[in-house]
C-alpha cells in the first residue's frame, strides 16, 4: 500500500496492532524522480505479509523514525541514512556501514560519482 | 561508574572483523555497541551494474560458510523475473544441496562455538574434517569445493553425477554418527551445560519486536520457518518440520541447531528415495537477456544463518535494484539486547550462539 | 636458641665457611644442582615436544614432522627464532620488575625441582621438613605472577594477573589441606620418607579422594586447562604475557612446561610412591611415573572446556575446601589406628 510520509507512523502502529509484529526489511529504492522507501512487515502467527510503501522528492528526504513502533528498524535507518542520504527525524542517527566516510553523497542513489574524488590525507597532499 | 573497553577488530577469536565497545560496570556488561563495515564490498551498489548472470559471483561471497544459498536465494529471483519454471527433478536436486549445504554450514558452527567456549581446537578441527567429507561431494557435482556457481534458471548447471547418492548415503551414516558422538561430548559436559544455559536469555516477545531470525529465533520459541511458513522445492513433499526450543538461552540455540542437522539428514535421504527422473538442467549462460516479465520480485529463503530476503526490480539487462537482507545482520543487532546483564567472559560465547558470518552481516 | 647477637650469628657464619667439608660439600652442591638443571631443562623441551604431538595427534592431524625426526627439533627452532626477535618494553611498562618477573619464576621452578629427592641418596640430603620448605616456596608463585601483571603497564595485564592470582591461591589451600594428611600418614615431612613409606601400597589407593582434591588443585596451580585463564582470548584481551617481547615469551613457554614437570614430579612423589618399582634405575621410575602423569595433564588440555573465572572460585571453595577437610579427618583416623 501506498502511504504519505506525514501517515506513516499511524499505518505501522495499526499494522501492528493487527498483529503485524515483525518487520522484515527496510528497504529503499531510487527511481529518478523520486525516492520510495519500502516497509515490509510480516505477521509471523498467521503467515501474512504486507508492504508499506512511502514516496518521497528526492530533495526533501526526511522521514519519521519508525524506531518506537518497531525496535529492529534501528539499523535498517541507518543504513537508509548513509545510503540514500534519507533523513531520520527523531532520534540520533549514526552511520552503520561506512563510518569514516569522507566522500560525497550517498552511495546508493543513481546520481552517485563514480570515482569521484575521495579525499584523503595525500590526495589533499597531491593536489595542493 | 562504567568503563568503556574496546574489543578491536582484530582479536584471536574466529569471528572475523568485528568491533565491539563493551560498557562495562566492574565484571557485567551494561552495553555492547557492534562498529561494523569493515567487510562491505557494496553488494547492492555493484548488481546494478552488472548483469544477471555476472551478479552470481557477487552473490556467492555474501555468505562465505554456505555460499549455496545465496547463489540459490538470486537465481530464484532471476527465475521468477523471466518467468521461468524450475524442472521437478532440478527441484529436488536443488534441495539435496541446500540441506548439504545447512550440515556443513551447522559443523562449522560448532567448531567455532566450541572454540569460543573454550576447547582448545579439538572438535573445531574433528568438525573441519567432517565438512570436508560433504564439500568433496559438492566438489564432485558442482566442480569447486567452496564458491559453487551451479544454479542456472529453471535447474542447475548440470545433473548430479551417477555414483552421487551412494557415496552421500555413506557420507551420512558417517556424519550422523558424529553429530551423535558430538552431542553427547558437549553435553555431559558440566562446564558446558553451565556456560550455555541461562546465558544470553532472549525472550519471545523481544526475539519478535527486535527482528531475530533463523535458529535464532526458533531458539526463543517462536514456530517460524521460511522452509514450512513459504515452501519452496521440494520441502513440502520431504515433510519438513521445524525445530523449535523454548529456553531462548545459548543452549537452546545450539540445540536448535543439532536438531536442524538431524533434520537435514533425514530429509536427504528421503529425498533420494522420492526423486523423480528426467532433465534437470537450467538454461545455459548465454541465454540468459531476461525481457524481464515480473519487474518486481520477492524472494524468501532460508539460509543455515537465518532467513534471506531479497527484493529485486528487474530490468532489461540488470537488476535495477537488488535490496538483500541477510540474516546475519539482524541478528548482531540483538547483541546489545541480549548481553545486557552478563559478565564478560560470556560474550563470545553469545556471539558464537548467535552463528555470525561478518561477510553476511556487512554486505 | 631464644637469644642471639650479631656477633654470635658472624662467628657461625665464619666458622661455616672456613671449614672444610662444608666447602668440598658446597663444590658437590653446586655441581649436582647445575648438572639436574640442565637435565631438567632438556626434560621440558622435551615436554613440548609431546604436548604438541599428542594435542595433534587428538585433533586428527599430525604436529611437527619436518625439522628433526619426528619433529623434535621444532622446538628448538622456534626458540631460536624468539630469542632473534628485537627485545623491547613497553613504554608504560616497569622495565626493571619487567626484565626480572620472568626469568625470577623459571628460576623459582628449576630451585624447586632442584629441591625435591629425584632417587634415594642425592646430593641434598635429608631435609627434616623438606614438604613444607618445597611448598613454602612454591606460594611464591603468585608474588611474581602479580608482579608480572603490575610490571606490564596496562590495565588488562593487571586485572588478568589478579585473576590468576586470586585462583592460584584460592586452590592452594585445599592443596595445603591435603599435604598436611600425607604428613600424617606418612609420619614425617621429610620428603624421603614419604617416599619409602608408600613402599608397602601408595598413598593414592590410601586417600583416593585426597589425590583428587590435590590433582585439581595441581591443575589450577599450574594453569592448565581447564583452568588456564590466562591464555584465554575471550577472558580478557590482554592478559598479563601480551606485552612481553619475544626473548621473555620464550621463557614463558619454557616456565609451563618447567612448572607441569614440577607438578608432576611432585604428585608422583606424594601419590604414586616417587622412584618405586622394580628392577632398573629409581630415577628412571620416578621420571616414568612424572611423564604418563604430564601426558594425561596434555590430555585433560586437548579436550577441556573452560571454565569461567566466579565458577572456578565457587568450585574452589565450596567443593574442594570441604573435601579437602573430609579426607584430613580420614587421615587422621588412619594416623591414630
Amino acid at each position: 500500500m501506498k502511504i504519505e510520509r506525514g501517515k506513516l507512523i499511524e499505518t505501522l502502529k495499526e499494522l501492528k496492532g493487527k498483529g503485524y509484529k515483525y518487520l522484515v526489511k527496510i528497504a529503499g529504492v531510487d527511481n529518478i524522480n523520486s525516492i520510495s522507501v519500502l516497509y515490509f512487515v510480516r505477521d509471523i502467527d498467521n503467515n501474512k505479509e504486507e508492504v508499506v510503501e512511502v514516496e518521497l522528492d528526492p530533495n526533501d528526504t526526511a522521514l519519521p523514525s519508525v524506531e518506537e513502533v518497531y525496535k529492529a528498524a534501528d539499523w535498517y535507518e541507518r543504513t537508509l541514512y548513509e545510503m540514500f542520504g534519507i533523513e531520520i527525524k527523531g532520534r540520533q542517527i549514526r552511520r552503520l556501514l561506512l563510518e569514516k566516510w569522507n566522500g560525497k553523497g550517498a552511495p546508493l542513489r543513481k546520481n552517485f560519482e563514480w570515482g569521484a574524488p575521495y579525499e584523503t590525507k595525500q590526495s589533499k597532499k597531491a593536489v595542493a | 561508574m562504567t568503563t568503556k573497553i574496546n574489543i578491536g577488530p582484530i582479536h584471536p577469536s574466529t569471528h572475523g572483523v568485528l568491533r565491539l565497545v563493551v560498557e562495562l560496570d566492574g565484571d557485567t556488561i551494561v552495553g555492547v555497541e557492534p562498529h561494523i563495515g569493515f567487510l562491505h564490498r557494496g553488494v547492492e551498489k555493484l548488481a546494478e551494474n552488472r548483469m544477471y548472470m555476472q551478479n552470481i559471483g557477487y552473490m556467492e561471497k555474501i555468505d562465505y560458510v554456505a555460499p549455496m544459498a545465496y547463489d540459490d536465494a538470486y537465481v530464484a529471483a532471476v527465475e521468477e523475473a523471466m518467468g521461468v519454471e524450475v524442472k521437478e527433478r532440478a527441484k529436488y536436486i536443488r534441495t539435496i544441496l541446500l540441506e548439504l549445504q545447512r550440515i556443513a554450514s551447522h559443523l562449522l558452527w560448532l567448531g567455532t562455538m566450541a572454540n569460543d567456549l573454550g576447547q582448545f581446537y579439538t572438535l573445531f578441527m574433528w568438525t573441519f574434517r567432517d565438512r570436508d567429507k560433504i564439500l568433496r561431494l559438492l566438489q564432485e557435482h558442482a566442480g569447486a569445493r567452496m564458491f559453487y556457481l551451479n544454479m542456472r534458471p529453471g535447474g542447475v548447471v548440470r545433473d548430479l553425477p551417477p555414483d552421487f547418492e551412494e557415496n552421500t548415503l555413506q557420507v551420512l551414516d558417517y556424519i550422523e554418527k558424529r553429530i551423535t558422538e558430538y552431542e553427547h561430548y558437549l553435553e555431559s559436559n558440566q562446564v558446558f551445560i553451565e556456560r550455555t544455559k541461562g546465558i544470553g536469555v532472549l525472550s519471545r516477545e523481544m526475539a519478535i519486536e527486535l527482528g531475530a531470525t533463523g535458529p535464532v529465533l526458533r531458539g526463543s520459541g517462536v514456530n517460524y520457518d521460511t522452509r514450512s511458513n513459504k515452501p519452496y522445492y521440494a520441502y513440502s513433499e520431504l515433510g519438513f518440520r521445524p525445530q523449535v526450543m523454548f529456553a531462548g538461552d545459548s543452549f537452546a540455540r545450539y540445540k536448535v541447531r543439532m536438531l536442524e542437522m538431524k533434520e537435514s539428514i533425514r530429509m536427504v535421504r528421503e529425498a533420494f528415495k522420492k526423486i523423480p527422473e528426467g532433465d534437470a538442467v537450467g538454461m545455459p549462460v548465454r541465454l540468459i537477456m531476461p525481457q524481464a516479465k515480473n519487474k518486481i520480485v520477492t524472494v524468501n529463503r532460508e539460509t543455515p544463518r537465518g532467513e534471506a530476503f531479497i527484493y529485486m526490480i528487474a530490468d532489461k539487462e540488470r537488476p535495477y535494484r537488488l535490496s538483500i537482507r541477510t540474516p546475519s545482520f539482524i541478528n548482531l543487532s540483538l547483541i546489545n539486547e541480549i548481553a545486557k546483564g552478563s559478565r564478560l567472559a560470556d560474550l563470545f560465547a553469545i556471539l558464537g550462539s548467535l552463528d555470525l558470518v561478518m561477510a553476511d552481516v556487512d554486505l | 636458641m631464644l637469644t642471639f647477637s650479631i656477633s654470635a650469628i658472624a662467628n657461625w657464619l665464619v666458622s661455616l665457611l672456613s671449614s672444610a667439608s662444608v666447602v668440598k660439600q658446597a663444590e658437590g652442591l653446586a655441581a649436582y644442582a647445575i648438572g639436574v638443571a640442565i637435565l631438567i631443562m632438556a626434560f621440558a623441551y622435551f615436554l613440548g615436544w609431546l604436548e604438541r604431538k599428542i594435542i595433534a595427534k587428538v585433533q586428527a592431524r599430525h604436529g611437527p614432522t619436518v625439522v628433526g625426526k619426528y619433529g623434535l627439533l621444532q622446538n628448538l627452532a622456534d626458540f631460536m627464532k624468539l630469542l632473534a626477535k628485537s627485545n623491547f618494553f613497553p613504554k608504560s611498562s616497569d622495565k626493571l620488575l619487567f626484565a626480572v618477573a620472568l626469568p625470577a619464576m623459571l628460576a623459582l621452578s628449576i630451585f624447586l625441582i632442584l629441591l625435591l629427592p629425584l632417587a634415594p641418596s642425592t646430593g641434598i640430603g635429608n631435609m627434616t621438613n623438606g614438604l613444607l620448605i618445597v611448598f613454602a616456596l612454591f606460594a611464591f608463585m603468585p608474588l611474581l605472577i602479580f608482579i608480572n601483571g603490575i610490571a606490564s603497564g596496562n590495565k588488562f595485564g593487571e586485572i588478568s594477573a589478579q585473576r590468576s592470582v586470586i585462583m592460584i591461591m584460592s586452590y592452594e589451600i585445599p592443596m595445603l589441606i591435603v599435604i598436611a594428611s600425607i604428613g600424617m600418614l606418612a609420619h614425617s615431612y621429610d620428603l624421603v620418607n614419604i617416599v619409602e613409606s608408600q613402599a608397602h601400597i601408595w598413598y593414592i589407593f590410601l586417600m583416593p579422594l585426597g589425590f583428587f582434591v590435590f590433582f585439581v588443585a595441581m591443575l589450577a596451580e599450574l594453569e592448565r586447562s581447564p583452568f588456564d585463564l590466562r591464555e584465554a582470548d575471550s577472558e580478557l584481551i590482554a592478559g598479563w604475557l601480551t606485552d612481553v617481547s619475544a626473548p621473555y615469551y620464550t621463557l614463558a613457554l619454557f616456565l609451563d612446561y618447567t612448572k607441569m614437570f614440577l607438578g608432576s614430579l611432585i604428585v608422583v612423589i606424594l601419590f604414586f610412591g616417587g622412584w618405586s618399582g622394580y628392577g632398573l634405575l629409581p630415577v628412571f621410575w620416578l621420571v616414568v611415573k612424572a611423564l604418563i602423569f604430564a601426558i594425561f595433564v596434555m590430555l585433560l588440555r586437548a579436550t577441556a572446556v573452560r571454565m569461567k573465572l566466579d565458577r572456578l572460585l565457587r568450585f574452589g571453595w565450596l567443593a574442594l575446601m570441604p573435601l579437602a577437610l573430609i579426607n584430613l579427618i580420614v587421615a587422621y583416623l588412619l594416623f591414630v589406628m
